[in-house]
């Protein structure tokens, strides 16, 4: 029983507690994919591109508000909003076009978007890496186990529940949330009784891409802003909402936690494997639940 | 359907003979495939402007041998396999003279095995695996860079002169990473008896949030910590290191940590005294040759040369050098003229191309983060201490043991 | 397109390619081996994909399987390089079994997004594996035995086992075998209500494309020596992807059409901008809105369309 009184040391709990705190961005990005993807039925490969854009956009925003902790906040209200002004332009100029079509060319398309905006980034950011630095209130640390806990990660950890909570009150309380629930069953009963089922789907689309753009900021002061993040991003992201089950926001937050913990904790029992850990359990709960965890809207 | 196969053959036939070979006769044509999109690019783009910069100062005297040198760039976008068959496309197509490039090791490899094939010379610009010019090294392929094995030494020399004994290593887990790691302790274990390893971390390539593992370093309470990690890594760990308050209580080394591509990306708000090797520094040391480098780079593309711009400069030097001492462009005579090629005034000083393993001899300079009144928007590398090639590279027997001679 | 005709196509495109070294310069034998076995690939994901209806998202994994069985059985086990090359599809083969196995139950989409979880775990491990798979780096100089170790030869070789792959692939689509996967694609429950047993149908297609994307692996091994992790990274198998939808997705012919212009096109605008991917991305846009058939789609259409107004007149 090494292991288990070796997982319950301060050391390695407050490595996973860190750990999720990453996570917390993962299920921010994820959460609103699985949006997409329940309501709308499209994979959206761009949500990666979404996320990196948004970091970039953090990073101009708070440059231009010089930096600190106006630039920080400014970074976080405004970069998810010019994202998802972003998404709406591309879901009303093409992807509103193609929605009666095939499953794999709506894929492709993303596919398509990821390429172009992944350019693009590189033609208006250039290729050097950027940083957005911490506002100060936020830097230095506070002991948890006896240990310094960085207090951003600390934010970040209080943002996820907020984030789930919001996004559940939009789905299951409002009206709108209740016709696109509805849509994702059924477009063609929610357009017979006279909803505009193609508006919905363009909010829905434009909330899930502001999602990934409001990941993108909140990542970006921890991390190094740079072209390719969200190749790995991406991925990561899939795996998560099969895991939860598409379309359901709870799945994406348990899918999250189950995809940190056991890279976190892989990464601690067999270091040069540690990488494979998620990808198994993903296997392990498809064996037993093959459309994923929670009741997914399919 | 006739008409339509007719139309098929014809749109192959056609393309295929779209042929389209251009060789001017009075140039010497470079080929150059290196990675210009996503995270490496910000290495790339100063290799082809070091480059340039020689190359234009040769032309301008009116080229090497009644020739001007040309040189062509692809994008590789870090794709072995794209990059295989750019190289292919510059030598059977563009009929290059020489290729260079890429910061990706597998590339290189791959390149290396085709010139090896072609018998044209490559000169490897920026790929760290020390296979390159060590075990599969061979004839026709040059580095002008450091590798991961020299590096690791070349920290282990002036760790060994330190006061640490108790160490962690820590770095990203791939090949980049462990080659580091394994080669400052194999090499600090052995100039340095008494050290000893607390123990190991390695993360996943692409980590981005190095907080974890850096509470679970600091709570073994090492006296210094070896982080090996490449690229974007080496930010990120700062940015943890700074936010954790680490660099205020452990100290720890990252090679190229003091060098300016990951200075200017944290900007002032990197952490001081962090312990960095690297091949260059724009500001030291401030010989009139390296004044005139950095001061003439500036001009021409409005910011500092990078470690990487020398490493393209060298390159165009050795390229113009070498035609000129061979006297033609035969193939051969030009590597046997840049094989023990010494450059008395390249700004880092004498250098010179081993004939054993065609690995270029660069002084390593090892320093510690430090805020400066000069420079306003980076760090620079401070407590200077130049190592010399002779003390961290490998000898030329042990490369050739490691290829097997 | 009826299956005479296009085997005919087939073979006069392959007597000319033949020819072709005769009178063309180098650099363009080595691009017509490398659309050979780009446009195999993609057919080979065409063969799940578009006639199978199975979402293969990641199929770029059972190349990589393919040129790495054969490059580790040839530079790390020292077997001779035919034996290499008979292994390397089928551990492709045995490889999309296991992942096939898993990913067969679920549907559509499922399927697509477990598939590629499970090629990127497969990725992982070889990418992390240094002292089996070489690592990051990959294995280079893979020595090839003398028939096709000269730059003509692997043109050939390619030519002759690319051509081969295709006819085995068309007798299979158009055997019963071939009508029932289209039946299970057209669609799957009325199949299963007539006793066929879609998953074993389906299984059997995922795992004769795995065995010919191995076969382009080795062809990749013989035309260029060297294997690397990327081969099994998922961004190419987007692109193959691509490659099959540019051509037509729903013709035999499609993919290798589109690779011939996707490569072509790469090695052409590589040597101008550095923003190929952007090109890359704006045509695909074109495509699926203005072409979604494909390249040869259309001319499938107009033809058809042609000779019915002719058959009116």
């Amino acid at each position: 029983m090494d292991i288990i009184s070796f997982i319950c040391s301060p050391g390695v709990l407050c490595q996973v507690l860190v750990g999720l705190s990453r996570t917390v961005i993962l299920f921010i990005v994820a959460s609103g994919l699985s949006l997409i993807l329940g309501v709308l039925r499209i994979p959206n490969i761009a949500h990666g591109s979404l996320y990196m854009i948004g970091a970039f956009m953090a990073f101009t925003v708070s440059k231009v508000f010089g930096g600190g902790i106006t630039g920080y906040w400014m970074a976080v209200l405004l970069a998810p909003i010019i994202v998802a002004a972003l998404s709406f332009i591309a879901e009303r100029a093409i992807f509103c076009r193609l929605y009666e079509r095939e499953h794999i060319m709506l894929f492709l398309l993303t596919f398509a978007f990821a390429l172009i905006f992944g350019d693009l980034v590189k033609l208006v950011w250039g290729a050097e890496y950027r940083t957005v630095s911490m506002p100060r209130f936020f830097q230095g640390s506070i002991p948890i186990f006896g240990l310094p806990f960085p207090i951003y990660n600390f934010f970040l950890l209080i943002m996820g529940p907020l984030v789930a909570i919001v996004l559940w009150l939009i789905v299951n309380k409002t009206k709108m949330g209740k016709i696109s629930r509805a849509a994702a069953v059924d477009r063609e009963m929610v357009g017979a009784v006279g909803i505009n089922v193609s508006l919905v789907f363009a909010t829905v689309f434009v909330i899930g891409c502001y999602l990934a753009g409001l990941g993108g900021a909140l990542v970006a002061p921890i991390v190094n802003v740079t072209l390719g993040m969200d190749h790995t991003l991406i991925i990561e992201a899939f795996l998560i909402v099969i895991m939860g089950g598409l379309g359901n926001i709870w799945g994406a937050l348990l899918g999250a936690l189950i995809f940190g913990l056991s890279q976190s904790l892989g990464i601690l029992i067999w270091p040069q494997f540690g990488i494979i850990f998620p990808y198994a359990a993903v296997i392990v709960v498809l064996s037993f639940r093959p459309t994923g965890l929670l009741r997914s809207t399919w | 359907m006739k008409r339509l196969l007719l139309l098929l053959s014809f749109g192959l036939l056609g393309l295929v003979l779209v042929v389209a070979s251009s060789h001017a006769a009075n140039t010497i044509k470079v080929g150059i495939v290196d990675t210009y999109s996503g995270p490496p690019a910000s290495y790339s783009q100063d290799v082809v402007d070091g480059f340039k910069m020689a190359r234009d100062k040769i032309n301008a005297k009116g080229g090497v041998l009644g020739r001007k040198i040309e040189y062509t760039t692809r994008d590789e976008k870090f794709k072995p396999d794209v990059g295989l068959a750019m190289a292919k496309e510059l030598v059977m197509k563009e009929n290059v003279d020489i290729l260079a490039g890429t910061i990706n090791s597998a590339t290189a490899l791959a390149i290396s095995d085709f010139v090896k094939k072609e018998k044209i010379p490559f000169f490897v610009s920026n790929a760290k695996s020390e296979r390159i010019t060590g075990q599969m090294g061979h004839r026709y392929v040059f580095s002008t860079n450091e590798n991961t094995a020299m590096a690791g030494k070349a920290a282990a020399v002036v760790l060994a002169k330190m006061p640490f004994t108790k160490y962690w290593i820590a770095g990203d887990d791939y090949e980049f990473g462990h080659a580091i790691g394994d080669g400052v302790w194999n090499n600090l274990k052995a100039l340095k008896p008494s050290v000893q390893l607390l123990g190991q971390t390695w993360w996943k390539v692409g980590e981005t949030d190095f907080t974890p593992y850096i509470t679970a370093i600091v709570a073994a309470k090492p006296d210094f910590i070896i982080v090996a990690t490449g690229g974007s890594g080496m930010v990120n760990f700062q940015k943890a290191a700074k936010a954790t308050g680490l660099a205020e209580k452990i100290p720890f080394y990252q090679h190229t940590a003091n060098e300016i591509t990951i200075g200017q990306a944290l900007g002032m708000d990197a952490p001081e005294g962090v312990y960095g090797t690297a091949n260059y520094l724009f500001y030291y040391p401030a010989t009139p040759a390296n004044k005139a480098f950095a001061a003439e780079f500036k001009k021409l593309y409005g910011r500092y040369p990078k470690m990487t711009a020398l490493y393209g400069y060298i390159t165009a030097e050795f390229i113009a050098r070498g035609f000129q001492k061979a006297g033609s462009m035969n193939k051969e005579k030009f590597i046997d003229a840049v094989e023990g090629m010494v450059l008395d005034d390249t700004p880092v000083g004498k250098i010179e191309m081993r004939k054993c393993d065609h690995q270029v001899t660069l002084p390593m300079f090892w320093g510690v983060t430090k805020k400066s009144p000069e420079y306003k928007d980076f760090l620079i590398s401070s407590d200077l201490v130049t190592i010399p090639a002779s003390e961290y590279m490998p000898t030329c027997e042990q490369v050739l043991k490691a290829r097997g001679k | 397109m009826g299956a005479r005709k296009s085997i005919v196509a087939l073979v006069i495109i392959l007597a000319i390619l033949a020819i072709a070294p005769l009178g063309l310069p180098r650099f363009y034998t080595y691009l017509i081996a490398l659309i050979v076995t780009t446009g195999l690939l993609s057919t080979s994901l065409n063969f799940v994909l578009g006639f199978g209806g199975i979402y293969q998202f990641h199929h770029a994994v059972f190349y990589g399987a393919g040129a790495y069985g054969a490059a580790i059985m040839i530079s790390k086990l020292g077997y001779s390089g035919w034996l290499g090359f008979v292994v390397g599809p089928l551990v492709a083969a045995a490889l999309s079994f296991v992942i096939g196995l898993i990913c067969v139950r679920l549907s559509k989409l499922y399927y697509g997004m477990l598939q590629i979880s499970l090629g990127s775990l497969v990725w992982a491990i070889v990418y992390r594996w240094y002292g089996f798979t070489g690592g990051d780096d990959g294995i280079h100089g893979i020595p090839m035995p003398e028939l096709v170790g000269s730059p003509l030869g692997a043109y050939y070789f390619t030519l002759i086992v690319g051509g081969l792959s295709l006819l085995v692939m068309h007798r299979i689509l158009n055997s019963p075998f071939g009508s029932t996967l289209q039946g299970i694609r057209d669609n799957a429950v009325r199949s299963q209500a007539v006793g066929v047993n879609v998953r074993r149908h389906q299984l059997a297609a995922v795992v004769i494309a795995g065995f010919f994307g191995g076969v382009a692996g080795v062809l990749f091994v013989v035309v260029d020596n060297s294997v690397f992790p990327d081969m099994m990274f998922w961004t190419l198998s987007l692109e193959i992807t691509i490659m099959a939808l540019l051509g037509g997705w729903l013709t035999f012919l499609g993919p290798m059409l589109g690779a011939a212009v996707t490569v072509s096109l790469r090695t052409f605008v590589s040597g101008f901008t550095d923003y190929w991917t952007l090109i890359l991305g704006i045509l695909l846009v074109l495509v699926i809105l203005f072409l979604p058939e494909g390249l040869l789609g259309y001319v499938f259409e107009v033809w058809k369309r042609r000779t019915s107004e002719s058959a009116e007149e």
